[in-house]
């Protein structure tokens, strides 16, 4: 898909998908690259023992996967402000998927903003990190 | 328990960090974004942009990375202790610590080379009751500015929840 233009979308324009399927290789190369490592994340003995049915995916690296689908449309430098909830664990093998919507298009002192609601959610639609972000277009 | 609202305002504390092309592009790769931007200063320019970005949720871990001892401002008096009132006792208690919502607000791009100088305070500690249990929840921010400028460059909110 072209990158997004600020006159070529309209309210309801849908941002390219990324599809994912999470892996434990996933979490550890998180872990490294951010220095959490809390076990829950990457230890699949430990994680049992505290009564998970396995490890669990970092909050931060699904917002990551999720921001990444907003640059992968507007470019990288051009999110001005993205802010989510986190609303369910994501797991190893699940497939997240990325929704990501225009509600509105505003100019403001010689700049213009493009505002989404964007959600990663696995593939029977339980939404994991829900939210909104701010773009500015080349 | 309630919680101690006299927590709001308080300092979470003050980081100095610099942004290194190395550390940018691994957690680039690590959120499965492998645009030549966060890896290519020609491509950046190509793109426009004055200087190779970071991915968007960089912020939350730029202290990981580009935090180095020698570098750190003095300590304020309070320094670091806001949070930790209020999270501290629930913890030592068993509470489980949850992550429930995260914010990054640009003011400009952040980028390699940068120098930023962060300053954290509890933006707002309240609780409510869920079943049988009570979810405490503190919001910090934390704006971090250009060291040489002062100018803000990117405020970061962080809502963490404690179920006790």
């Amino acid at each position: 898909m072209a990158m997004m233009t600020y006159d070529d979308v309209q309210v309801g324009s849908e941002g390219p998908e990324r599809r994912h399927v999470l892996t434990r290789t996933d979490l550890v190369k998180y872990a490294g690259a951010s220095g959490d490592f809390n076990p829950m994340h990457h230890d699949e003995i430990l994680a049992k023992a505290a009564g998970m049915p396995s490890v669990f995916g970092h909050g931060m690296f699904s917002m990551g996967l999720l921001s990444a689908a907003l640059t992968d449309w507007v470019g990288p430098g051009r999110v001005v402000k993205v802010a989510v909830r986190f609303s369910k664990q994501t797991w190893p093998g699940e497939t997240l998927v990325s929704r990501v919507v225009v509600t509105g298009k505003r100019e403001e002192e010689g700049r213009r903003f493009v505002d989404v609601d964007c959600t990663l959610a696995n593939a029977d639609g339980e939404g994991k990190v829900v939210g909104t972000a701010t773009l500015e277009p080349a | 328990m309630a919680v101690d609202r006299s927590v709001i305002g308080k300092s979470t504390g003050r980081t100095k960090v610099v942004i290194e092309r190395g550390p940018v592009a691994v957690f680039a790769e690590a959120v499965k974004d492998s645009s030549a931007i966060y890896r290519d200063p020609g491509a950046a320019e190509a793109a426009g942009l004055h200087g190779m970005p970071v991915p968007p949720t960089y912020p939350a871990v730029m202290s990981h990375w580009g935090a180095f001892p020698e570098q750190q401002p003095e300590a304020s008096g309070d320094a670091g202790s806001g949070a930790g009132e209020v999270l501290g006792p629930l913890l030592a208690a068993g509470g489980l610590l949850l992550h429930g919502e995260q914010a990054f607000e640009y003011h400009r791009p952040v980028v390699v080379g940068d120098v930023l100088v962060g300053e954290g305070k509890v933006a707002d500690a309240y609780e409510k009751q869920a079943g049988s249990g009570t979810l405490t929840f503190i919001v910090m921010d934390t704006i971090w500015r250009d060291e040489a400028t002062s100018e803000p460059v990117v405020t970061a909110r962080m809502n963490l929840i404690v179920r006790t």
